[in-house]
């Protein structure tokens, strides 16, 4: 507990007030913008989805006409995808990274900056659709033609956001990649890098091959409009199903980038919490690796209805089962890791649990997906979207906020208060629960994705399903309130805040110092 | 979890007085829509089993491998052995479901010796349905009642509307035990067509014929709806499917084949 | 530092060349298409080729139409069904009217159904081959000669020819104003 901020920031002569945050080039500073830019956009996320689950309370339009509702689904899925997870993920890339390789900052730390800032014009830009006169985007986040093409003017907008939503993760990876792989401390081998580490280092591998390529459909798109070109019309020659292969082709590593890293945080805390290594590092490794491989070989899946070959259906029906198997090999090496442990259960560690149990069963679900046949009957229905948010919401967005309590007293040198974290924990766990379970229900019973308005019989699953959503969504006003109490505190965290903890960031004082190593550890 | 279930036990109590509890995909009425059932069965209840396996250990772990307990953490850490067990069964498990999975799908591809063809055309937002052999054609969409009580702001109580949403103004008329093909295609924009109880879904797209079959066993009428996003209206262009016997069919159509609604009455 | 360089390097060519594949998954789709029949794609170019000979099996050919976007236009084959010889040419044809008040251009795209059959349905002559004027009210006759390649699998079924008509009047309007 000996280095002090303020002290430091003198030191390095910073500048003050906004100035410091707007050129910051500290990857503490940035992970910060990062992680707040993304709690915000969670919440513009959020209040989209309660839009949504209000309007879906009962059957009958209530509150929106469908055009709006329609634009409401695009917006919360491309806000929550690229608003909030991802930021959140480059957000404790940066806070962690140079800690856990025991490196002063990022490789890159002007280009960090870039990649942060891009992201604020980005979304004002993307939000602002919505108040043109023709609305925003309403053809899905999927973006197929021939509907995307039909928008109002918002679509160059959309289009050009998302290439600078795709500049900033592209550069945001370089500069993961040259930061690990260049500037580990003496004696830090690939294979003895932190599986945190490992996780997104092949995600930003995944980021660099598949951004670009959502950035090519985007901009066809954008000429199919504009210019005369016909790459997804019938009528000039063109397919609109090519779109959907090259979006899928950037689209399923997007949701494994969206994933990789939460596992990377869960093998992390797993381990800690049980007092016990982490079972089978090398197979997680592998494991990872495989599945980010996998997933370039696996993007028909979310099209099998639109008419493959019989060889091509059943292809990809293979490869997609594939990846259950290195998926299912990073649960059993969870449970094998708590398996004879010392467990306590602190709010990370249940966050953790959750994850794991809650992941699963949107594994399970994904399996069920895979099977070709079955999948015409699920595809483009609520079974779909209970499949996704419980990856999504109970993965992704658990193990982020895990992350966020099991670091905090590292990042603050503040321990948050137990108890109300405890509360939030369950709180969020029920609600996501009551939230996305019934979604299932209906799913099977008929009723299709992407819907303002239902038939009577679905009425019971979607009350219960709203219910649940404003629950989820009024108990994460609570975690902004923990964190606020958290850091209103005087410092006191123990520079190592886990007993179990492992990793060079505990041997840091808490809070990090400004630089991070500045004399790189040996590691033996 | 516990408290989990004891409120969403309380949250059912407490709604108890509306109707529909389906938790479940429906049975179907034919050879397609039973296997895609029978399969949908088998690979839940492989991941419940396998879901019961995972879950009971952790759970197990978390009761009695517990530091308040006096559990001591034991020091291994990797067994290639157990690793290339869990790697192995698995495969095994999926390789079993890949074989039904696969033979299923080779029977709905197949739509050879089709006795009769059913071109379905999506519109923004209705449906066209061209007998293709026997010269009837018309649209179809939502009904006046569900359209008006669909309305924001609407007086009318959707509750009270027969089939609301799932209700249209000329049902589509098809023979039983009969193998019918199903040519899929749009005008405008992608839309998919989509009866449960008959078959899986299938893209119509503009530009392009897809295909599918279905052979009714059971007469009766089958209901579902638009599933690829087309619009604002993507949520009101149902589809109701009338299976009615052999006969009865036939006489169906000679009745319509003079009434026939031409491409641009609509 | 160097390190640092020869990263940043690398990575960005594979940003690149992965833009550039997004580019070429367009052909690469295409020969995709005509290889397994995915969409039913059928020869955008005439048959011009001898080999195909002369089989004693009969197939059922259909023909379905469709109008893009709801364009001002009639357009329906003149006969529904064909039983064809293997081998052998047919020709037919689709009657096309426009019902608008003015001069429309339009093009057709053909889909094959099965997909897989795409390739044994070779066009020697199509109208969907290039674009097309009509007048004001004018009724146009828009021919096809076909073959059936004897390289059709036996046991195959019916085969569906189907075109969609689409009004591309405003396109052409820019093309020619640019
Ligand atoms: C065992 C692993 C998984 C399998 C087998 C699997 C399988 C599938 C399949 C087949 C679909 C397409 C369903 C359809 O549209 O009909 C799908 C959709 C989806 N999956 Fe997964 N999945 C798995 C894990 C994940 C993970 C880890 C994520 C992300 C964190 C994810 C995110 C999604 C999303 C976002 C969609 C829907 C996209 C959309 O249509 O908008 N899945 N999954
Ligand atoms: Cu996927």
């Amino acid at each position: 507990m000996s280095a002090n901020i303020d002290h430091l920031k003198e030191e390095h002569h910073q500048p003050s007030g906004l100035m410091r945050w707007i050129t910051t080039t500290n990857h503490k500073d940035i992970g910060s913008l990062y992680l707040w830019f993304s709690l915000l956009m969670f919440f513009v996320g959020g209040l989209m989805a309660l839009i949504i689950r209000a309007e879906l309370f009962q059957p009958g339009l209530q509150f929106v006409v469908p055009g709006f509702f329609n634009q409401m689904t695009t917006m919360h899925a491309l806000i929550m995808i690229f608003g909030a997870v991802m930021p959140a993920f480059v957000g404790l890339a940066n806070w962690q990274l140079p800690m856990m390789i025991g490196a002063p900052d990022m490789a890159l730390p002007r280009l960090n900056n870039w990649s942060f800032w891009i992201l604020p014009f980005a979304f004002t830009m993307l939000l602002s659709t919505l108040f043109f006169e023709s609305g925003g985007p309403a053809a899905g986040w999927t973006l197929y033609p021939p509907l995307s093409l039909q928008g109002g003017n918002s679509m160059p907008f959309v289009i050009f956001s998302l290439h600078l939503l795709g500049a900033s993760s592209i550069l945001g990876a370089i500069n993961v990649i040259a930061t690990i792989l260049n500037m580990r401390a003496p004696g830090m081998t690939l294979m003895k890098m932190p599986i945190f580490v490992w996780t997104w280092l092949i995600t930003a591998f995944l980021l660099i091959a598949s951004m670009p390529v959502l950035a090519g459909a985007i901009t066809m798109l954008l000429t199919d409009r504009f210019y005369g070109t016909s790459f997804f019309t019938a009528a000039g020659g063109g397919d609109p199903v090519l779109f959907q292969h090259i979006f899928w082709f950037f689209g399923h590593p997007e949701v494994y980038i969206l994933i990789l890293p939460a596992f990377g945080i869960v093998s992390t805390i797993i381990p800690a919490f049980s007092r016990k290594k982490l079972f089978g590092y090398d197979s997680m490794v592998y494991a990872t690796a495989s599945i980010a491989l996998l997933s370039f070989i696996v993007w028909a899946h979310h099209m099998f209805t639109v008419g493959m070959p019989l060889a091509g259906e059943i292809f990809f029906m293979f490869t997609t089962m594939l990846i259950a198997v290195p998926t299912g090999v990073k649960v059993f090496n969870w449970v094998a890791t708590m398996w004879k442990g010392s467990m306590t259960f602190e709010t990370p560690m249940l966050f953790a649990l959750a994850f794991i149990i809650l992941f699963t069963i949107g594994g399970f679900s994904g399996l069920m997906l895979a099977i070709t046949p079955a999948d015409f009957q699920y595809h483009d229905t609520y079974f779909v979207v209970a499949h996704f948010h419980y990856v999504l919401v109970p993965g992704a967005v658990f193990a982020i906020i895990a992350a966020v309590y099991y670091w905090l007293p590292k990042w603050t040198g503040k321990m948050y208060n137990e108890t109300l974290g405890k509360v939030h924990f369950w709180m969020t766990t029920i609600f996501v629960n009551i939230t996305f379970f019934p979604m299932h229900f209906v799913g099977l019973a008929g009723m299709p994705r992407r819907i303002p308005d239902y038939a009577v019989q679905f009425t019971d699953f979607n009350m219960i399903a709203s219910v649940g959503a404003f629950g989820f969504g009024l108990s994460q006003l609570l975690f902004v309130y923990i964190l606020f109490l958290t850091l209103k505190q005087p410092v006191t965290a123990e520079d190592k805040s886990w007993e179990g903890a492992e990793g060079l960031e505990w041997t840091l004082p808490s809070p990090a110092p400004y630089h991070s190593f500045d004399t790189p550890p040996k590691v033996e | 979890m516990k408290r989990l279930s004891v409120f969403l036990v309380t949250m059912l109590a407490s709604l108890t007085t509306m109707a529909d509890w389906e938790v479940n995909m429906p049975r179907g009425v034919t050879p397609t829509a039973n296997a895609a059932y029978d399969l949908h069965m088998l690979i839940f209840y492989i991941t419940v089993v396998i879901g019961i396996v995972v879950f009971g250990v952790m759970f197990y772990s978390i009761f009695h491998h517990r530091k308040s307990k006096g559990a001591k953490p034991a020091s291994f850490h990797e067994s290639t052995t157990v690793e290339i067990i869990w790697t192995v069964i698995p495969f095994v498990i999926l390789v079993g479901m890949a074989i039904p999975a696969t033979k299923t799908l080779i029977m709905m591809e197949d739509t050879r010796n089709s006795e009769i063809t059913l071109k379905v055309t999506g519109y923004q937002w209705m449906w066209k349905y061209d007998y293709v052999e026997d010269d009837v054609a018309f649209f179809s969409k939502l009904d006046s009642d569900s359209n008006e009580a669909r309305q924001l702001g609407s007086k009318k109580d959707v509750n009270k509307v027969d089939n609301y949403l799932l209700n249209v103004d000329n049902e589509v008329v098809l023979p039983t035990d009969t193998k019918i093909r199903i040519l899929l295609t749009a005008s405008d924009v992608i839309h998919a067509w989509w009866v449960p109880e008959l078959t899986g879904k299938k893209d119509a797209i503009p530009g392009y014929v897809n295909e599918l079959w279905i052979d009714i066993k059971k007469p009766g009428v089958y209901r579902g709806q638009c599933t690829e996003l087309c619009g604002k209206d993507h949520g009101f262009m149902p589809i109701v499917v009338r299976a009615v016997p052999k006969q009865e069919y036939t006489k169906w159509v000679s009745l319509n084949q003079k009434n026939r609604v031409a491409d641009k009455s609509k | 530092m160097t390190g640092t360089k020869g990263t940043i390097v690398k990575l960005s060519l594979v940003v690149v060349a992965m833009y550039g594949f997004s580019y070429a998954l367009v052909p690469i789709y295409d020969k995709f298409c005509e290889i397994t029949g995915l969409n039913g794609k059928t020869n955008e170019v005439a048959y011009i080729g001898n080999d195909i000979q002369k089989d004693n099996r009969f197939v059922t050919i259909k023909f379905i139409s469709n109008v893009a976007n709801s364009a001002p236009l009639d357009f329906e084959p003149s006969v529904t069904e064909m039983t064809v010889q293997v081998g052998k040419a047919y020709n037919t044809h689709y009657v096309m009217k426009n019902n608008s008040s003015k001069q429309l251009h339009t093009t057709a795209s053909p889909s094959v159904t099965p997909g897989k059959h795409a390739e044994y349905f070779k066009k020697v002559e199509c109208f969907c081959f290039e674009q097309q004027t009509i007048n004001a009210g004018e009724v146009k006759d828009l021919g096809i000669q076909f073959i059936i390649d004897n390289d059709l699998p036996h046991a195959s079924g019916d085969i569906i020819l189907s075109y969609t008509m689409f009004d591309i009047t405003d396109s052409v309007k820019e093309t020619n104003r640019l």
